[in-house]
């Protein structure tokens, strides 16, 4: 049946409808896609994470750096050695005498241009510095190790680099290896498409990706690794509507700074900005060839491809690129072979370039986030300077990794958790936090036990009622109070009837044998004799933030405090009596190096220093002949350290803080779930508090004794005055204030001459004045 | 008589120097040739028994002024001139690179109160000023300076009595 027109011309007429409604459609589809990805470009190319680096290193004449300690300091810089320091980031070294030419670098109080450094060692110290022009260079910063950002939150970290910023070798790289009609395709190579397709079909499995640099950055753009036909066509479509908007070296730029290159726990490697740092630990602009390569070669399958677990296969890669380099004419012959030659050069995570450390990282996040929206600093590209000090963080980690391995195995009771712990280490005459580890798994961004995790510290509050007891000016060390049964009836009718940890009684002591010993009772004691109100104001005023409540159970720690409130208590104690906010960051700079904040050292008097350290003298003894004693053995006899112990009931947390002259350091070691340990303080954090303590080559505390105190030798037990010369025994030296009158061991009965001896001198200095 | 009465002070005198002869580990004993303030010889009393030991003077403290390391010299000096500048914050930030290398000299906590105190910080400086007081154990020279500086930041803030206190205390360790 012949159809008639005017049904021609309907069924003409529909099938324009629908052609022009899918036309329609497909325009709106394309307006649809341009919009969401010009708004993605544009919005990618301004949100740089804020960029954290660690505390620079300073070098001077008489710094303790050996030529061999000065050379890894800059390897972990990432500075790499040369005949001739010529380049920034180079350094040439001849025995003891090193050459370095820094990086450029914008520190918050002034720009630090390149410049030749020639540094003479002596031992283990520097002798001299000179600078190019042969001047004396008194002190010298290095550019500092960048240890971090502050990305969104799904994970994405990057180094944002300009294209001044890159070798003209990477770019060229990547287009031989990954898409060779880059500069003339229109998002799309169908020819490479074809070719795949090809080789793929014959090897019958997925051995090469037609896929554009430009395609690449779409899927990147959407973490979508779907491979369906509506998929294909619609990153192809929006491949090309970013040629239509931008031009290559845009594209190209953006590539560089949005691919996916690696990653390290929680956080994704993007960019190669940041995976030069990951991977070699220096900036991109000093990559040689050999590394270069190595990074493209990573593209295509940074997890295949990772060259910290894959090697040979990484290195066959590397090498296939070279080649392609030298078949394009990137590079000549001669030096492609030469940097086949060379190893992968891939720094460990365990040598600090590349390491993370997100308990620190989220103390800066959290100082900052009083400050800035949480957008200002994951997309405004604010540099921000920490203290964190690389080597002793990294020292930290080893200790408690290290110290819980050999506590776990050591376990009778095998259980499935394992034990966990925190260190948190400052510079207590500044506050400067300057290493934290959150957990065993040093890198595992999660639970920031170092902040979050407020556990009972035990007999960690015996110094501060001592020191509430000292201040009263009715004790001193060797005071005596009893270690006998207490008994206190509370307000809910219950009797609080606490113990020793060995349940004994051990009747009169003086105070500094109660506080090295921990003796409960002599201490509950002393806390009621000067009364609660006086010991809890004492936690405020050293920093604690909340007031305990005015329970007994307070004495003996029944207490709830974060390591870094801890830290922030014992940190009074180290600094005489001082207390300074800690402090994680020291300043913050915009994405031009303007100054916005700076976080300024501040001081307030807490408590009085004469008091403060005739408890630290105790604390002293805590070491020398107490409870801390088992450090001893780790740390030089030389180094003087003061500390304490603590253990909480049920032995659920083991905690030790401690002090050497610059180096404050709180362990806490237990469950997650509160279960009992079995652990002491002794027994689980003191051991390593001293590993970390002995690593980092501490000073010893010498805080010169305050006008107004004088030392006496008494005997740790009796707290009676005695000396070697009459058969006084286990003797300590305490500081009390001068004049005291302490009664004697009998037959060092020469103090009783004391207050004649006094009078002696005050009427021989009449004689001679 | 009071003849016996000395030799009896000797005698406690010196018994009490054997009492405190025990070592102490906290503090490197002080070169011998910063010992000052030897007594004058025709003050000297009597002869002693011959069985006591020759009575030494009591010591008097040893004075230990401190000075500033190469570094820090250098990091004050540039310190100095950016006050000038009135870049105070940029000053501070030097003063405190030399205080991470020589935290315990109190002439750096010193300095690093006198840029709180131009800068109208007047409690900081203070508090810099007593942090510098306790460190300044026998250097009667950093101990004046601190206490000048703490009387300067009272009377910056008007506190003229306290500032007269402080000042007094800072005059008198000046011509001690």
């Amino acid at each position: 049946m012949a159809l008639t027109r005017k049904t021609k011309r309907t069924i003409l007429a529909g099938v324009g409808l629908v052609m022009g409604g899918l036309l329609i459609a497909l325009l709106a589809w394309i307006v649809y896609l341009d919009r969401i990805i010009t708004a993605q470009f544009e919005g990618r190319r301004w949100t740089l994470p804020a960029q954290v680096f660690a505390e620079p290193l300073e070098l001077y004449a008489g710094q303790s750096f050996g030529a061999d300690t000065l050379e890894q300091e800059l390897k972990r810089l990432g500075y790499r050695r040369a005949d001739k320091a010529e380049a920034p980031g180079s350094y040439s070294r001849r025995g003891a005498h090193v050459d370095l030419v820094n990086r450029r670098f914008q520190f918050w109080d002034a720009l630090q241009e390149p410049q030749l450094i020639s540094i003479d060692t002596r031992g283990n110290s520097i002798e001299s510095m000179r600078n190019g022009r042969n001047e004396d260079v008194p002190i010298f910063r290095l550019d500092p190790l960048l240890i971090g950002s502050i990305f969104p939150i799904h994970g994405e970290d990057r180094v944002v680099v300009t294209p001044a910023e890159v070798s003209p070798l990477l770019p060229a790289a990547l287009k031989v290896v990954e898409d060779r009609k880059f500069d003339s395709h229109s998002g799309v190579d169908f020819g490479a498409i074809a070719r795949a397709a090809w080789v793929n079909l014959r090897a019958g499995q997925i051995e090469q990706g037609g896929s554009t640099l430009t395609q690449q950055l779409v899927k990147s753009y959407f973490l979508d690794n779907r491979r369906t036909l509506g998929r294909k066509l619609e990153e192809a479509m929006m491949a090309w509507l970013l040629e239509v908007h931008f031009d290559k070296q845009d594209l190209m730029n953006a590539y560089i700074n949005e691919i996916y290159l690696g990653q390290d726990g929680n956080r994704a490697v993007h960019g190669f900005g940041l995976a030069s740092q990951f991977y070699f630990g220096k900036p991109l602009a000093e990559l040689q060839l050999h590394e270069v390569a190595l990074l493209v070669a990573i593209v295509r399958g940074p997890s295949y491809y990772d060259p910290r677990r894959h090697e040979e296969r990484v290195r066959a890669r590397r090498d296939l690129v070279l080649k392609l380099m030298a078949q394009y004419k990137v590079v000549d012959e001669r030096a492609a072979k030469e940097a086949a030659k060379r190893p992968l050069g891939v720094v460990n995570t365990g040598t600090l370039a590349g390491s993370y450390y997100p308990a620190f990282l989220d103390l800066v996040r959290r100082t900052l986030r009083r400050d800035y929206r949480e957008e200002d600093l994951t997309e405004a590209g604010l540099k921000i300077f920490s203290t964190l000090n690389p080597l002793i963080q990294s020292q930290a980690e080893k200790a408690l990794t290290q110290e819980l391995e050999r506590l776990d195995k050591a376990r009778k009771r095998k259980t499935a958790q394992l034990l966990e712990g925190v260190v948190v280490v400052t510079a207590p005459q500044n506050g400067e936090v300057i290493a934290m580890v959150g957990g065993r798994q040093a890198s595992f961004d999660g639970f920031n036990r170092a902040l979050d995790a407020k556990r009972s510290i035990g007999s960690l509050v015996k110094p501060v009622i001592y020191l509430a007891a000292v201040e009263t000016g009715r004790y001193h060390a060797a005071s005596i109070v009893e270690d006998g049964p207490v008994e206190v009836k509370l307000a809910n009718g219950k009797v609080w009837a606490p113990q020793n940890i060995s349940e004994e009684y051990y009747g009169q002591v003086p105070l500094v044998r109660a506080l090295a010993q921990s003796l409960n009772l002599a201490t509950v004691h002393l806390g009621l004799e000067v009364g609660l109100p006086k010991v809890t104001n004492e936690f405020v005023a050293l920093g604690l933030e909340r007031q305990p409540p005015q329970l007994p159970s307070v004495l003996l720690g029944a207490l709830d405090v974060s390591p870094l409130e801890v830290a922030q208590l014992y940190n009074a104690f180290a600094n005489g009596g001082f207390s300074t906010p800690l402090r994680a960051v020291r300043a913050v700079v915009d994405a031009e190096g303007k100054p916005l904040k700076s976080f300024a050292l501040e001081v307030t008097p807490v408590a009085d220093p004469q008091a403060v350290y005739q408890v630290n003298r105790m604390l002293v003894q805590v070491m020398e002949h107490g409870s801390g004693q088992a450090a001893r053995a780790q740390i030089p006899p030389e180094i003087v350290v003061a500390g304490k112990t603590g253990t909480s009931s049920d032995y659920r947390d083991s905690w030790f803080a401690g002090f050497s002259g610059n180096t404050l350091a709180v362990v806490w070691i237990g469950y997650d779930d509160n279960s009992p340990t079995g652990l002491t303080g002794s027994s689980g954090s003191l051991p390593v508090w001293s590993r970390l303590m002995r690593s980092i080559g501490t000073t010893s505390w010498s805080a010169p004794l305050p006008e107004g105190l004088e030392e006496k030798s008494i005997e740790f037990m009796t707290g009676l005055a005695a000396n070697p010369g009459c058969g006084g025994e286990n003797l300590v030296t305490i500081a009390v204030p001068s004049g005291t009158q302490l009664p004697a061991k009998s037959g060092c009965e020469t103090s009783v001459f004391g207050e004649l001896g006094e009078r002696a001198r005050e009427w021989w200095r009449s004689v001679v004045r | 008589m009071k003849r016996s009465q000395q030799r009896l002070a000797l005698l406690a005198a010196s018994a009490l120097l054997a009492a405190c002869a025990a070592p102490s580990p906290y503090e490197k004993p002080a070169p011998p040739e910063q010992q000052t303030e030897t007594p004058p010889a025709e003050t000297r009393p009597g002869e002693p028994p011959s069985t006591v030991e020759e009575p030494q003077p009591l010591p008097a403290p040893v004075v230990r002024e401190p000075t500033l390391g190469a570094a820090s010299r250098a990091l004050v000096g540039q310190a100095q001139t950016q006050v000038a500048t009135k870049n105070y914050a940029v000053a501070a930030s030097s003063i405190e690179r030399a205080l991470r290398i020589e935290p315990d000299n109190p002439l750096l906590w010193i300095e690093l109160g006198k840029v709180r105190l131009v800068e109208g910080n007047y409690v900081q400086a203070e508090n810099m000023g007593r942090k510098a007081v306790s460190m300044s154990v026998n250097a009667p020279r950093a101990q004046s300076s601190a206490w000048k500086l703490i009387a300067d930041s009272y009377r910056a803030r008007g506190k003229n009595i306290e500032a007269q206190e402080a000042q007094a205390r800072s005059d008198s360790l000046n011509r001690g």
